[in-house]
């Protein structure tokens, strides 16, 4: 029983140094990883439109208005659903790059 | 004068240079040799002058060319002191008066958009009818990156009436303005609104048109709130996360009034006190809203706020109208959802006293798509419930059951059906149909 329980702590205390040795010995590896994780959280316009204006109504195709009205509507909206400026930005680039002429 | 200094030279140096005999006396092949040099020399000399004369000519045809350059360079330098004068005295009056280009004119920043709706239903006990006409635009000029103005009228078709309420000859078209406002983005964290203004007492009035409701007509409970206020708000959102945020409101608007002046129990008028002349009553109204709106990946959130207001509503000011209103709204994945509210209020009144009409409305739909069954049409069905309840102190409790469906012909082309259970004092089971178009 003893042996199970030290070869056991063996494995732990091994396989937990791992991962932080690794990134010891190597510090851009241990950059990259919260960067790639950073990468992967961020949502783009599309996601924002959909997470944003979906709840309230009905998908509205980029193409069914202009940039120049995409830009009016937006404002519109960032005033009537309350949305964050950068979100709303990020919707407008998403719209206005589909948008119709 | 070089060429003769030339010829001088090389005559002394050829005196010089030539080997002269130790006796004085020239031979004649000494001689010849000698003039023959000369003449050589003479032949250079002739070819050089004429160079030179080449060379004069040349020099005096450039002379002419550089006066001619420098008269044009003169009437260029005029030209563009002309040119400089004129774009100066341009751009003075343009600053005076900004000349707007064609492809940036006034209506450059106009927009419209809005529903209509056509209606047809039946009450029971009455004829079945098309009931309702209605078409409601929004007006949408945007001034610069930071100011709009926005306006919603509500353009509806209506049998005549008398003074009594019964039936009249012909028909006759009523225009209302539903919110006509100034927004202000001031920072990316604070809208200074102003104007005739949908209030934010729950999220229904915010979020309702023809084509984005459901259900036809609203929950019974809406009746207790006023749906638009004439005042001033300050509004915005503070992110949280990538796409969760805090959102919130804060205003003061003119608030209820008293269909009579007085304070009894019958007379609150929540859409009256627009300020037009005369004001009813000098006691103006607070209210907000805050809201949490936590999304966890798209399609998949949940938003729950607390909104509420609070003024004199009486002529005298000694009787104060108060409302809160709790609501909830969950969406989980792109084809279910569920809201509600629950709205409470109280009435101080001349004749009973402080009194709480109180309701509530719980709503939800489901897409078939969702089903994923492959069935031509079906995919386009959703299925809508709601239940909403209403006291309103004054003896009337009335709970109704609405079942029905929404048909998306396209994503703003919408047909509504819904059967209505009504209970209550003088309640009627009704159906509707609505046809809604939002652009």
């Amino acid at each position: 029983m003893a042996a199970v329980i030290c070869a056991a702590s063996i494995a732990f205390v091994t396989g937990a140094d791992t991962k932080p040795a690794d990134a010891k010995a190597d510090p851009k590896a241990r950059d990259a990883q919260p960067a790639k994780k950073a990468e992967k959280k961020k949502l783009t316009g599309a996601e924002l439109y959909t997470i944003n204006c979906n709840r309230c109504h009905a998908e509205r195709y980029p193409t069914e208005f202009t940039s120049a009205q995409w830009k009016t509507l937006m404002t519109h909206m960032r005033v009537r659903a309350s949305l964050p400026t950068a979100q709303a930005k990020l919707i407008l680039k998403y719209l206005q790059e589909d948008s119709g002429n | 004068m070089k060429i003769h200094s030339l010829i001088i030279g090389v005559l002394t140096a050829g005196c010089l240079v030539w080997p002269r005999p130790a006796s004085a006396q020239v031979s004649l092949d000494d001689f010849n040799a000698l003039k023959h040099v000369v003449e050589q020399l003479t032949n250079k000399v002739e070819k050089l002058e004429q160079i030179h004369d080449q060379d004069q000519k040349t020099h005096e045809a450039d002379q002419k060319k550089n006066e001619s350059l420098q008269q044009q360079l003169g009437e260029t330098r005029t030209a563009v002191t002309n040119v400089t004068q004129k774009t100066e005295e341009v751009a003075r009056v343009q600053s005076s008066y900004p000349v707007v280009s064609a492809a940036a004119n006034a209506l450059h920043n106009f927009t419209m958009v809005g529903d209509a709706e056509v209606q047809f239903g039946k009450t029971a006990g009455q004829h079945s009818a098309f009931v309702l006409a209605d078409f409601a635009p929004i007006f949408l000029f945007r001034a610069s990156d930071n100011v709009l103005f926005e306006a919603g009228f509500d353009i509806t078709l209506q049998n005549n009436t008398d003074q009594n309420g019964n039936r009249a000859a012909g028909s006759s078209t009523s225009v209302s303005l539903s919110f006509a406002q100034l927004d202000y983005l001031f920072n990316d964290y604070v809208t200074i609104v102003a104007g005739d203004m949908v209030l934010p007492l729950g999220t229904y009035s915010e979020r309702a048109a023809g084509w984005l409701n459901k259900i036809p007509d609203d929950p019974m409970a809406r009746d207790f709130l006023p749906g638009s206020g004439v005042g001033v708000q300050l509004r915005g959102a503070v992110p949280v996360g990538q796409s969760g945020q805090i959102t919130y409101s804060v205003y003061g608007v003119n608030g209820p009034s008293s269909i009579d002046g007085s304070g009894t129990s019958t007379s609150l008028d929540l859409g009256s006190n627009v300020g037009d002349t005369p004001n009813w009553h000098a006691n103006p109204s607070g209210g907000g809203r805050i809201g949490w709106f936590y999304p966890w990946k798209p399609h998949y959130d949940l938003e729950l706020g607390i909104s509420g207001q609070t003024g004199e509503w009486s002529d005298s000011g000694n009787r104060r109208w108060s409302a809160a209103v709790l609501d909830a709204a969950l969406h989980i994945s792109p084809y279910f959802e569920v809201k509600g509210e629950y709205i409470n209020s109280w009435v101080q009144t001349d004749d009973m006293g402080t009194i709480r009409p109180q309701g509530w409305w719980v709503q939800a739909g489901y897409k078939l798509a969702g089903l994923d069954l492959g069935i031509p049409h079906i995919s386009n069905v959703e299925l809508v419930g709601r239940y909403d309840m209403i006291n309103d102190a004054l003896g009337t409790k009335t709970c109704r059951t609405t079942a029905g469906f929404v048909y998306y012909f396209s994503n703003t082309l919408l047909l509504e059906g819904d059967y209505e259970f009504l209970h209550g004092k003088d309640a009627h089971d009704a159906f509707v149909f609505q046809l809604s178009y939002g652009f």
